[in-house]
């Protein structure tokens, strides 16, 4: 009988419209659309050089040996383009430099427009103008002392590495992947809802005749979780499968273990719409809405619609983080991702299992009665 | 004496102030076909819960089979098909597939389920939408769908809980038909229903309820016996004069007579040629009449007779 009711599950839950749409059609359309957007963002972010126009006004050494450096480093910051001050304005103005920099006694920067590599070509003015005073000033005051300040200059410029604590990709956008995962897995609460609901004779009229029938609840009431549950498990992994081979986001090496964590996330979207489906009398449109509105907010404190909404969480509310169930999906993902031990991610996985196993006891222990008071 | 199939001894069911079951009695015979007949809020769903177990009581005893009834009674559910107010089947499953799905939660062997499930297509007729989804058939047939998956397990006993609710005089005949086939093949069927018409046509034995009670049990026969009223006789008569009214009010066997303005309407209690006797002393009088015909009572008018309220009329 156990058989009987898995496999009728399956094929029922499998065949529902809004199933296929939500965990399955909609993280597609969803991920490909993030791709789009966050993929170019993300591309346009790596650092290229900056082409500029240098205008030497009169002789500086000290600014014409700056700029060779960065022109030389094995990543150059800058592909000067040494030129007259006309030439160098028609290359502004066509836009085949970012800048024009002058070098005088200072160095001065024009810029015909705003944005990220205006302001980087500021601020690398800006420093250079700072150092050029402090070596003049050093030269001028005290000669002796040019080794020591340059030292100390050049560590200040070290002192911020990027450290990345894994040879893995620390993407930021790849977050919002994750994010994408988390809200499949969530959603999830959309079949553990129907098992709640179907399965209850003062929920609808099939759980009456269920419960009328010679098959014992315990037995359709867990055929009907492990199918949802079974369900759950086959978009998830179409989800990750789609944003790993098709999207080629990526998530690291541990591809075994994110399908593993993508599971287990979907069961506990499945074990979290059975315990809101087995509260009390509400109607089933009523439960799924209330379901709908907990997961759409739980994504969003998540940061699936507002990148930064996490970090901001991690200093005002720590414990948002640490218990809403959608960001601990998406931290496992990052953490597995991320670090090279799995200390943190065997800590998500854990908290995630012991979610399942509170919301599906729950949700047992308020279906499991035999009569109802009232149908 | 054939064996009791269900025994229900003073049954009291409250919902807060309200009493919904008030002690209420019942006892049906194997091959019964036995009828609730009441309005709407009687207590006939109330009823039928309390039976299946699905609902808690205050008090009273439910024996099925000679067995107590409780929810954890699988060998008694076994044996028992049950076709509810609405229709509840799954949407995504075909119409083979919904009969094969709950047949399946009562025969666990797939080859005897699979002949149970083709004589339940077979006996409903549903053979050329054997593969429909539920949403593609019309009212009528997802009815009889909704019948196909409560008794396709072969039930001894089988309770409809008036499943011909919204449904076509066509297919509520088919239904009805297959009711009384069910019955002539051994089940036991327990019918609840507000239409005293089905009741009257297919039910073997009937109680009457009202406000959670029973206010009458018996055959249809028994039932219309409790009654003061044997024959109604109604004369469409657009002139009446008071004389002539009081004259038929006293022929023998009258025991009211009543007057709209264009209908007469008599109603004698026994004795034979009633009709006759009335259409005398108008055709004595000399007035004209238009259409005559006499009415033996319904249900309705032992309903009516017994708790003052038309059964039609009752608060739904």
């Amino acid at each position: 009988m156990f058989r009987h009711n898995l496999a009728y599950e399956l094929k029922e839950v499998l065949r529902v419209k809004e199933f296929v749409l939500w965990l399955m059609l909609f993280p597609i359309i969803l991920g490909t659309l993030f791709k789009v957007a966050f993929g170019s963002i993300y591309t346009k972010e790596l650092f290229d050089t900056i082409p500029v126009a240098v205008v030497t006004a009169s002789e500086n050494a000290v600014a014409e040996e700056f700029l060779k450096g960065m022109a030389e480093e094995e990543n150059p910051f800058l592909a000067p383009e040494f030129t007259d001050e006309e030439n160098a304005k028609q290359l502004l103005f066509d836009g085949k430099v970012e800048g024009i920099l002058t070098v005088g006694e200072s160095m001065e920067l024009t810029v015909s427009r705003t944005g990220i590599v205006p302001t980087m070509l500021q601020e690398l003015v800006s420093r250079y103008k700072l150092y050029e005073t402090v070596i003049r000033d050093t030269l001028a005051k005290d000669p002796a002392a040019l080794q020591t300040v340059l030292a100390k200059l050049s560590a200040e410029v070290n002192a911020c590495r990027d450290v990345s604590p894994s040879a893995e990709n620390p993407d930021v956008y790849v977050q919002y992947f994750y994010n994408l995962i988390a809200m499949v897995a969530i959603c999830g609460n959309m079949t553990g809802l129907h098992v709640s609901t179907n399965n209850q004779a003062n929920q609808s009229q099939l759980g009456a005749r269920k419960n009328c029938s010679a098959t014992p609840k315990g037995i359709y009431l867990t055929a009907g979780l492990l199918g949802s549950c079974i369900a759950q498990s086959v978009s998830m992994v179409l989800c990750v499968t789609f944003l790993r081979f098709v999207l080629r986001v990526n998530f690291g090496g541990n591809l075994l273990l994110l399908y593993l964590a993508a599971i287990l996330s979907g069961c506990l979207g499945v074990a979290f719409g059975f315990f809101i489906g087995s509260i009390g009398k509400m109607r089933h449109e009523g439960k799924s809405a209330i379901a709908i509105t907990i997961s759409m907010v739980l994504c969003f404190l998540s940061g699936l619609m507002m990148g930064n909404i996490k970090g901001i969480l991690a200093t005002k509310a720590p414990w948002v983080n640490r218990f809403n169930p959608v960001a601990v999906i998406s931290d496992s993902f990052y953490c597995l991702n991320m670090y090279s031990d799995y200390r943190r991610f065997i800590s998500k996985i854990v908290t995630i299992t012991i979610y399942i196993a509170v919301f599906t006891v729950l949700g047992v222990l308020f279906t499991r009665r035999k009569k109802y008071a009232s149908i | 004496m054939k064996p009791t199939v269900v025994k229900i001894d003073n049954l009291v069911k409250r919902y807060g102030e309200l009493v919904a079951l008030d002690h209420f009695s019942l006892e049906i015979k194997e091959g019964e076909i036995f009828g609730l007949l009441g309005p709407n809020g009687s207590g006939k769903t109330t009823t039928i819960n309390c039976l299946l177990s699905l609902l808690s009581f205050d008090k009273g005893e439910i024996e099925v089979f000679g067995r107590e009834m409780t929810p954890t009674s699988y060998d008694i559910k076994r044996e028992i098909g049950v076709i509810m107010q609405n229709v509840a089947v799954l949407d995504e499953l075909s119409v083979r597939e919904n009969i094969d799905y709950f047949c399946g939660l009562y025969i666990a062997d797939k080859e005897k389920r699979k002949a149970c499930v083709e004589d339940a297509i077979k006996f409903v007729g549903l053979e050329d939408f054997v593969n429909f989804r539920p949403k593609k058939l019309s009212g009528g047939l997802l009815r009889r769908l909704n019948i196909a998956c409560g008794i396709a397990h072969k039930p001894k006993l089988i309770i409809l809980d008036e499943p011909t609710v919204a449904v076509d005089p066509q297919s509520r005949n088919r239904i009805l038909e297959g009711i009384q086939e069910l019955n002539r093949e051994g089940a036991t069927v327990i019918y609840t229903s507000h239409y005293m018409e089905e009741v009257e046509q297919i039910c073997t034995r009937i109680a009457i309820m009202d406000k959670g009670r029973k206010i009458a049990e018996g055959t249809k026969d028994e039932l219309k016996g409790m009654i003061r009223n044997t024959e109604s006789v109604s004369i469409e008569i657009l002139e009446l004069p008071e004389d002539v009214r009081e004259k038929i009010a006293h022929l023998p066997h009258v025991y009211e007579t009543d007057y709209d303005g264009t209908k007469l309407t008599v109603r004698c209690s026994g004795g034979r040629h009633n009709l006759i006797r009335i259409l005398a002393v108008l055709q004595e009088a000399e007035l004209g009449f238009g259409r005559v015909y006499s009415e033996l009572p319904t249900l309705n008018d032992v309903f009516l007779e017994i708790t003052g309220t038309a059964l039609r009329d009752s608060k739904e």
